[in-house]
Order: C-alpha cells, then sequence, then structure tokens
C-alpha cells in the first residue's frame, strides 16, 4: 500500500498541478515531493530494519491488471529499489527548493510535468512486472520529453527528439524481447518477474545471447553506454536545469536499476557470453568522454562527460559480476546521484549570476561568492571520489570489483579504468581553478547563494559529508540485493 | 464430398506450364500482330488522316464539354427499374408453387421497389426542367 | 441480423428525411438518435448471444450468415465507434454539401455492408458486403462536388475499386472450381500436400482483391489520393472503420478456411505485410500536410493489422478487435480536431497548444495512441497483433522489422505535437472550438486511454 501511495502523490499531485494557477502549483510540488521523501524514508527504513532483524525484507503490492495478458499491477521493494526511491525523494525536493525563486513560464505545466516524471521513474524503480516495468519505462520519458521541448535552450527541439527516438528505439527492441519471453511460459501472470526471468534463464545459450542484446540496447542507450552515447551531451546541455537534473541523477539509474533487476537474471548466461565486450566499451566509454571532459569549455557539457564516465565504471563493475562490485555499485547510484544534483545546481547558480556557463569566460567565485564556491569545492571533491566523501566509498568497492573479477584481463580493464580516475581529477579539478579562482569576472547579479539555494546545497554537501564518513546504513540497506545477485 | 474437385496431383510447377504457355501465346499473338502490321502496312500521314474521324462531317470544336446529367440519370433509373422488373418472370412461373408466403415476399419487394420510386419523384430526378 | 435490418431500415429512413425536411441540424439529429438506436439493437442482440451459450451460433439467408459471437460483438464495437463518429464529426458532414440526409443514408448502408463481413460464412455475402461497402464510399469521396480533388478522389476510387472487385471475384470463382462450394467451410477440404492450383490462384487473387480494400502496398496506390481528395469527414470514417470491417472478413477468410494452408500464402501476406510497414511509414515521413500524413499512416497501421492475418491463432482475433477499435477511435479523434484547422499542413498546427491547451491535449493522446505509446489503446492494439505474430512463432524478423517502422512513426506524429507545443505561430481554426466539441473529444480521449489501461474491455472470446 505505501508503496502505490508513493507512485500515486507524484501522479496525482501532476495531474491536479495542471489545473492550478499562479503560486499554488510550486507549493503544491513541495508538499507533494516531501511526502514522497518522508515516505520513501519510511520504506527504506522499514526495509533497514527488517534486513538487520533478519526478516522479510521487501515490501509488495499486486492486484490483477490485464489478466488475458498475464500481466498484473505488481510493485515490489527491496532495498535497491527502496533506495533509489529515496533518491528521488530527495531529489526532487531539492529541485523544488533550488529554484523556488525562479519565474518559470507556465509554472503549472512545468512543476506538473515535473511530478509525472517523477510518477514514472518511481514506477521504474518498483516495477515487478514486466509489461508495467515497460510501460513506466516509457512514461517517465514523455513528460521529460516535453519538459526539455519547451523549456530549454535554442536547439532544443531537434536535440530532445534525437534523445527521444534513441530512447524509443531502444524500448522497442526491449518489448520484443519482452513478448517473445512472455510467450515462453503462458499463462495468468507471464509477465511477472519471476516468470520472465525463469523463462529468459532456462533459454538455450544461443538465444540468450541475442535476448540480451535485445534488451540491453535499450539500458545501454539510457545510461549511456560508449556507441550509445551520441544523445546525452547535448540533451544535458539543451534541458534547463531541473530536467538536466531528473535526466542524469535519476532516468540513468533507471537504466543501471534495470540492468541489475531485470536484465541479469533474465539472461544470465547471455550476460555471462556478453560481459567482456561490455567491460570493454563501458572503459572506452570512460577514457573517451574523460579526454572529451577535459576540453570541454562549457560546464554542462563536461559534466554530461564526466557523467558518462561516471556510468561506464559503474557498467563495468556491473559486469565484472561480483559481490563486491554489485554492492559497491548499488551505493555508488546513489552517490553519484547525490553528487550529480549538487553539480547540476551550482551550474545553475552560476549561470544565473554570470549569464554564461564557458569556462573561459568565468572566474574568480571564490572572492566574489565564497559560499558557492565552497560548495563546489566540496561536491567536486566528492566527484573524483576523495576519501571521506561519499564519492570514496562507492568507487573504491567499484574498482574492487573489477579487480577480483573472473575475466582474464581484470589487470587490463582495472589499469584502464583506473585512468579514468586521474583524469577525472584533472578536468574537475580544471573546472574549479578555472571558475573559482583566476581573473575576476564581473558578476551580472553580484550575490552568493540565497536562502532556498543554501538550504538545497546544503542538504546534499551533509549529505556527501555523511555517507562519506558514515556509509553504513546505505551498505547494510543494499548488502541482501547484491548477495542475492551474486552468491 | 466431391473427389473430383479436390485435385489429387501434387502442385508443382509443372502444373502451371500450360497457363505459361497460354500466356506466352497469347502476349507473342498480340506483339506479332502489332509488328506485322505496323511493319506490312501502309504509311501516309496526311492531316485529314490524323483528325478524328466524326462519321464524314468536319468537325466542330471539343467534345470534352459539361453536358446536363439528365438523360444519364434516366437511362440509369431505366436500366435499374428494368433488371429489378426481370425478377418478376421468375415468380410468374412458380407463382402456385411459392403460395401466400411467396406473394408477400413479392408485395414487400414491390414496396421497396415503391420506396426507391417515390424517392427519385420527389428528388425530382426525372424532372427535365429546372 | 437484427442489426442488418435496422441499419437498413436507418438507411431508408435518412433517405427519406431529406426529402421531408431542409432542416440541417434536425438531419443531423435524427441520424445521431437512429445510431444510437443501432447501437442500442447491437447491445441487445450481443446480451442475447451472451445468455445463448452452448447454442450453436444462428445461420441465416440459408447458411450464408453465421453470426456467431465473435461477429456480433465486432458489429456492435464498429456500431459503437460509428456513432462516435456521427457525435464528433455529424456537424462537419452535414458542411460538406446539401445532401445531408443522403451521406447519413450511406454510412448506414456501409454498416449493413460491415456487419455483413463480420459474420458471412459463404462467398457470394463477402462479395455483397464488399460491395454495399465499397460503393457508398465512392459516393461519399465525390460528395464536395465542386471541389476538383473530391472528383478525382471518388473517380480514381471507384476505378481502382471495381477494377480489385473484379480480382476479387475472380479468386472467389477459382476457388468455387476447385471445391464446387461457396461455403468458406467448405473450403477446409483444400488439402496441403495436394493443392488444387486453381485453389492456389484463388487464394492469390482474394489475397490481391483484399489487400486493395485495406490498402495494403503494392496496392495502395489510389489510397493517398483518395483520402486526401474526400471530404474529411468521409475521409474519417473511410479510413478508420470501413478498414477494420474488411480486415475482419480478410481475418475470418483466411483463419477460418485457409488456415492449414499457411505455408502457401504465409510468405506472400508476409512480404505484403513488410511492404506495407515500408512504404506506409516511409512516405509519410515526406508528407507536408497533415491530411495526407493520415493516409499514410492508415497504410502504415493496416500493415500492423496484416499482422493479424499472418499469425493463425486466437490472439490473432483478440487483436484485430482491439486494433480496430483503438485505431479508429484514436484516428476519429485525430480527424475531428484536424477538421477545425484552416490549414492542414504541419504549419497550420503552429502554436496551437498556447491557443487551445485542451484541443492541443487531446491531439497529443491521440497521436500517442497511433504511435503506440504505452497506457494508450495504440499501444494495446500494437502489442496484440505482434504477440500473435510471436506466438505464430515463424515471422520474428517481421516483428522486429515493424518495431524499427513504429519507431520511425513516432517521427511524423510527433511533427505535429512539436508543431503544437514548440514552435510559435497562430494556428487559425475554422470556428470556435465549443464546449460540446471539448467534451466529445475528453470522451474520445478517456476511450483511448481506457483501452490502454484495459484491454480485456473489449474481449468477450
Amino acid at each position: 500500500m505505501m508503496l502505490t501511495l508513493l507512485l500515486l502523490i507524484p501522479l496525482i499531485a501532476g495531474i491536479l498541478s495542471f489545473f492550478l494557477k499562479g503560486e499554488g502549483v510550486k507549493i503544491l510540488a513541495l508538499l507533494s515531493t516531501l511526502a514522497t521523501l518522508v515516505l520513501s524514508g519510511f520504506v527504506s527504513y522499514e526495509i533497514l530494519v527488517a534486513g538487520l532483524s533478519g526478516t522479510n525484507n521487501t515490501l509488495d503490492f499486486s492486484m490483477p491488471w490485464i489478466p488475458q495478458l498475464g500481466t498484473e499491477f505488481s510493485l515490489h521493494a527491496d532495498g535497491m529499489s527502496a533506495m533509489l526511491c529515496l533518491l528521488t525523494g530527495i531529489v526532487m525536493p531539492v529541485i523544488i527548493i533550488a529554484n523556488w525563486n525562479k519565474e518559470v513560464e507556465r509554472p503549472w505545466s512545468f512543476y506538473g510535468l515535473m511530478l509525472l516524471s517523477q510518477a514514472g521513474i518511481t514506477g521504474v524503480f518498483l516495477a515487478y512486472d514486466a509489461l508495467l516495468f515497460y510501460a513506466f519505462w516509457e512514461l517517465a520519458l514523455i513528460p521529460v520529453y516535453f519538459l526539455c521541448s519547451q523549456w530549454g535552450g535554442e536547439k532544443r527541439i531537434a536535440v530532445t527528439f534525437k534523445f527521444f527516438v534513441y530512447t524509443f528505439v531502444g524500448s522497442l527492441m526491449m518489448l520484443a524481447a519482452l513478448i517473445y519471453l512472455s510467450t515462453l511460459n503462458p499463462g495468468a501472470n507471464s509477465y511477472s518477474w519471476a516468470n520472465i526471468t525463469h523463462a529468459g534463464a532456462s533459454l538455450a545459450p544461443e538465444t540468450q545471447s541475442w535476448v540480451f542484446w535485445m534488451i540491453f540496447i535499450a539500458f545501454a542507450i539510457k545510461l549511456p553506454i560508449f556507441p550509445f552515447h551520441t544523445w546525452q551531451p547535448d540533451t544535458y546541455e539543451q534541458s534547463p536545469t531541473p530536467v538536466t537534473i531528473i535526466l542524469s541523477a535519476l532516468m540513468v539509474k533507471m537504466g543501471m536499476f534495470a540492468v541489475l533487476r531485470w536484465l541479469f537474471p533474465m539472461v544470465p548466461q547471455g550476460v555471462a557470453f556478453w560481459s567482456n565486450t561490455v567491460i570493454i566499451l563501458s572503459i572506452i566509454g570512460i577514457v573517451y568522454a574523460s579526454f572529451l571532459a577535459i576540453v570541454q569549455t562549457d560546464l554542462k557539457r563536461l559534466i554530461a562527460y564526466s557523467s558518462i564516465a561516471h556510468m561506464g565504471l559503474m557498467c563495468a563493475a556491473a559486469f565484472s559480476n561480483t559481490q563486491m562490485g554489485m554492492h559497491g555499485l548499488m551505493v555508488q547510484m546513489f552517490n553519484h546521484g547525490i553528487n550529480i544534483t549538487g553539480m547540476w545546481l551550482i551550474v545553475s547558480m552560476v549561470e544565473n549570476r554570470y549569464g554564461t556557463r564557458d569556462m573561459t569566460k568565468l572566474g574568480g567565485m571564490a572572492t566574489a561568492a565564497p559560499q558557492m564556491a565552497i560548495a563546489l569545492a566540496i561536491i567536486s571533491f566528492a566527484n573524483i571520489a576523495l576519501p571521506l566523501t561519499n564519492g570514496f566509498i562507492g568507487e573504491f568497492m567499484l574498482f574492487n570489483g573489477i579487480f577480483q573479477s573472473a575475466s582474464a584481463y581484470n589487470i587490463v580493464f582495472m589499469a584502464v579504468a583506473g585512468l579514468g580516475i586521474i583524469l577525472g581529477a584533472v578536468y574537475t579539478l580544471n573546472m574549479v581553478q578555472k571558475t573559482a579562482f583566476g581573473n575576476t569576472t564581473p558578476m551580472l547579479i553580484s550575490k552568493d547563494m540565497t536562502t532556498n539555494e543554501s538550504l538545497a546545497m546544503a542538504l546534499i554537501v551533509v549529505l556527501v559529508i555523511f555517507l562519506g564518513v558514515y556509509p553504513k546504513p546505505l551498505l547494510e540497506l543494499t548488502q541482501s540485493v547484491a548477495q542475492m545477485m551474486v552468491p | 464430398m466431391n473427389t473430383l474437385m479436390l485435385a489429387v496431383e501434387q502442385s508443382t510447377p509443372i502444373n502451371y506450364l500450360p497457363v505459361v504457355l497460354q500466356l506466352l501465346v497469347a502476349i507473342g499473338f498480340v506483339i506479332f500482330m502489332v509488328g506485322v502490321t505496323h511493319l506490312l502496312g501502309p504509311k501516309r500521314k496526311t492531316a485529314d488522316k490524323l483528325i478524328n474521324f466524326e462519321s464524314g462531317i468536319p468537325q466542330v470544336g471539343n467534345a470534352r464539354q459539361p453536358m446536363a446529367i439528365k438523360y444519364f440519370l434516366v437511362a440509369i433509373l431505366f436500366v435499374l427499374f428494368d433488371v429489378e422488373v426481370i425478377f418478376f418472370y421468375p415468380y410468374a412461373i412458380n407463382f402456385k408453387e411459392l403460395g401466400t408466403e411467396g406473394f408477400m415476399a413479392v408485395l414487400m419487394f414491390v414496396a421497396f421497389f415503391l420506396c426507391g420510386f417515390i424517392y427519385i419523384i420527389k428528388k425530382g430526378a426525372l424532372e427535365w426542367e429546372e | 441480423m437484427k442489426a442488418i435490418i435496422a441499419a437498413t431500415i436507418i438507411g431508408v429512413i435518412m433517405m427519406f428525411a431529406s426529402i421531408l425536411s431542409n432542416n440541417k441540424s434536425g438531419i443531423v439529429s435524427l441520424a445521431t438518435v437512429l445510431f444510437f438506436f443501432l447501437f442500442g439493437i447491437n447491445i441487445w442482440e450481443v446480451y442475447e448471444s451472451i445468455n445463448a451459450t452452448g447454442v450453436a451460433a444462428p445461420a441465416y439467408l440459408n447458411n450464408m450468415m453465421s453470426l456467431d459471437s465473435f461477429a456480433i460483438w465486432f458489429s456492435m464495437l464498429m456500431s459503437g465507434c460509428a456513432l462516435l463518429y456521427i457525435l464528433l464529426l455529424g456537424k462537419e458532414i452535414a458542411k460538406v454539401g446539401k445532401h445531408v440526409g443522403e451521406y447519413f443514408a450511406l454510412i448506414a448502408f456501409i454498416m449493413v455492408g460491415i456487419y455483413l463481413l463480420a459474420g458471412y460464412s459463404n462467398m457470394l455475402m463477402l462479395f455483397i458486403g464488399i460491395e454495399i461497402l465499397s460503393i457508398p464510399q465512392y459516393i461519399l469521396a465525390g460528395s464536395d462536388k465542386r471541389n476538383l480533388k473530391s472528383t478525382e478522389a471518388s473517380l480514381k476510387y471507384f476505378l481502382m475499386g471495381s477494377f480489385s472487385t473484379g480480382i476479387l471475384l475472380m479468386g472467389i470463382a477459382m476457388l468455387y472450381g476447385a471445391t464446387g462450394s461457396f461455403d468458406i467451410i467448405n473450403f477446409r477440404m483444400l488439402q496441403t500436400d495436394a493443392l488444387n492450383p486453381l485453389a492456389l490462384s484463388g487464394i492469390l487473387f482474394l489475397i490481391i482483391g483484399l489487400g486493395f480494400k485495406v490498402s495494403a502496398a503494392p496496392m495502395h496506390m489510389w489510397t493517398p489520393d483518395v483520402y486526401d481528395g474526400s471530404p474529411t469527414p468521409f475521409t474519417a470514417f473511410m479510413s478508420t472503420i470501413v478498414k477494420a470491417g474488411v480486415f475482419v472478413a480478410f481475418l475470418r477468410l483466411f483463419h477460418a478456411s485457409f488456415g492449414n494452408l499457411t505455408n502457401h500464402w504465409m510468405m506472400i501476406v508476409a512480404v505484403i505485410t513488410a511492404t506495407t510497414l515500408f512504404i506506409g511509414n516511409i512516405t509519410a515521413v515526406f508528407q507536408q500536410s497533415v491530411k495526407r500524413m493520415l493516409a499514410y499512416s492508415s497504410i502504415a497501421q493496416a500493415g500492423f493489422m496484416l499482422f493479424a492475418i499472418l499469425s493463425v491463432n486466437a490472439t490473432a482475433w483478440q487483436g484485430i478487435v482491439i486494433y480496430a477499435v483503438a485505431y479508429s477511435v484514436a484516428t476519429i479523434g485525430m480527424f475531428a480536431v484536424l477538421i477545425k484547422l484552416k490549414d492542414y499542413t504541419y504549419d497550420g498546427f503552429n502554436g496551437l497548444a498556447k491557443k487551445e491547451p485542451a484541443l492541443a491535449f487531446f491531439t497529443t493522446i491521440f497521436l500517442m495512441s497511433l504511435a503506440g505509446i504505452p497506457l494508450t489503446g495504440g499501444f494495446m492494439a500494437k502489442y496484440f497483433v505482434l504477440l500473435a505474430a510471436v506466438q505464430q512463432g515463424q515471422v520474428m524478423w517481421l516483428v522486429i522489422f515493424a518495431l524499427i517502422m513504429a519507431a520511425v512513426s513516432v517521427y511524423y506524429y510527433f511533427k505535429v505535437i512539436i508543431a503544437m507545443y514548440f514552435k510559435t505561430g497562430e494556428a487559425e481554426l475554422n470556428h470556435e472550438v465549443t464546449g460540446y466539441d471539448k467534451l466529445m473529444l475528453g470522451i474520445t480521449c478517456l476511450l483511448v486511454i481506457l483501452i490502454g489501461l484495459m484491454p480485456q474491455l473489449l474481449l468477450n472470446l
């Protein structure tokens, strides 16, 4: 029931927003996101406590939907889903608080679409029925498409359309594979997680190897993995910052989550067969994106490429098939979401103050706006995974996982991926130096962080440091899932 | 069931050979005749020969002109009603055998018929001047 | 059978209504009431057939019609769609010309054809049904007499249509030659391993004839011109309900009669499907006018419906029902919006979202349904027919090809959305959008979403 509520609150609030005018929309959005934050916190807490006491630590809800198709409306939350719902619950109010003073055109539709996308994303994290999952997977995309195309930058229409078509093609391939798998196991609930994973896992290895790609392409595009990433920098650059946050902090996690929840159990032998290929692609992605990040001058593009590098590392660890890597991956999903939210918040503040995102034209923020500069420094340290920030624990475990993997090339993978860390430090610190220090550029609005911005930023910074020092709750929350995935 | 109708032999391409032959002969004949007349026929092209033949009367103007549709309408209606009247012949022959039920059926047929007729009259399809 | 009689009588009443009254809106109201009545009769028949479970399907007209529960159910759904069509576009139909009563009469006669096609069990009935359904369409296509394009559409449709009917008749004759019967049940005796060449060419001719009526490539050439040239309200009817009706006839014949001969015709239909999908979708991308785009999209959607023909199984029957309704409802809604606009090009939609947010929102839902986005009827429709094809198991390549084409279709459907929401401009409307229009479009929109959420409502099988 709580899971349904988690879905319904943003959905209903989102639909209601379209009928409201003026300030009321913002308040409604804030209230509903805070409600989901509390609710998701509660869900996570319950699962955490249940996990520690060794009882059944999942929440389930199901009701009949279309029995003729073998699909039902079933939701399921384990540690991983709960953690990602919590991430959604944290990120959404932070976005709204940080943009509280910003004027948006047609706020009712802007906030309405934001909330609808939240509902879709939550649905993806909770769905336990493949067709339901597919429906949410698409539904999360549509509000984001409208958000980017209406409030984005100059080239928004073409860029967003490219993004939409990319992801749509991917998900159609996934749909074909899902239909195929469901027909193998006809019955009242052939789409339920248990049945569809069973159907997939009992396929012949050759069949699994092509079913793998049909499903993985959908996720690889969302992630994005190296050859499928071309939509990402453009879209991040063109979309308005609140939407960029949703895209990079939440929707990207949808891809990673889907790999773990659906792909791995569904085609285990296909995964085993292709894991080296995927790891190689991921690692190419890390190095390639890192080098590109170094030469970027636009802050948004730089962060976009750094995000590709980070996701590449996560994906490589996921396919290393080790418990350590898996566990680290889950923790890192959460931490990356927090860090990149902080990063975008700062970029949006910089853009607001200086009127540009071009690094060559920026400088001297440390003297003009010391609070912003400090926040930037902290988030950047987390981004390059300095110890005592939350990025450290996740990346440490990821590297450990890749190193422990059974693959013959684990050392090579590890070494090349490690290059990513060094390059990450290069571009991140370069960015800090160019924006915070150097020649002082005059601000358009010379103001340090406003109250609402500090509030949002403080939440992020506190989480960065808290989880860096004391990551235990997060580790415990996801432990049982990691153990289940890789026994 | 009628085994004669269900073909017994295998359906192989060779079964279609007669069809293909027929096609070839037909096409060949056409090409042959057209070609031969083209080659053998006398060719005298004068302006008089290239105009349309109008029963010997010199042609006046273009035939593609709008004209009153009344004539076609009446012609089509005539065909329609004429064909429907044909149904009376078989009924006339079986008049006794079909009995009251048949009579009722024909009465209904005539009623429909009448509906159509009234419709045509009311719509003014038979009025020449308008 | 009651519905067939009722629809005929409604047609006659509408004919006479035009004589007795010149009041256009009165005639529209009369038609609305009569179509409500027709829908009611259909529901009554469905109710009867549900109560008569276990009893063999009643046969009519010397066993030439067999109105089984599927036929009655499908007729009911199509009457519902026709009612929706009249409610949405009735006023627009009245604006086409001065013979308003006749337009509705012709629509009622087309409904008779659809009922015949849903429940025929004899090739003669198939032929009569196809003719009853086609001839009124030729007239409707040319009903805007002063418009050259409309006349062209009518003539083109008539010539091509008669030609294809000839081919269909030829096919029927050949099958008669092979089996000595017109009854579709008797065709089952055509044995797979010893197939008469006559029967085989008969099947081929039938595929061509019926493929023409459903505008499957390469027999689609008439479609864009006819759909583009006909008055918009009639295009909405021809491209949706009529097409769905012919598809059911196609399905019934090929599943009931030739279901055991799939190895002879499966490949042909598969190639036709692939061609239809390809030509429909790719050509639609290059259109400038939304109306013409919808004509090509109707070809593309026919490609998806052909999947139901390909897959000889129970899911295909469910699929065709859901596809017919979901596609009809969304397309009728789309045409109802289109007709309100002055300019039928994409640019004509520019900035509609600012001017008429409700209208733009409804259009978005209709387009998403046509593109097959989840939780709309179109998704479930595509899902069912593709599921049927996957269950059939021989055409996985075609399923993947269809999905790629579905992605292409997103391009041209979303171009309208982009124009409405993201481009600036003044979309000019023909006249004010009244509250009634919004209400009806809202109901249509709800139907689209309802089918997407609960497609099982459309299945009684």
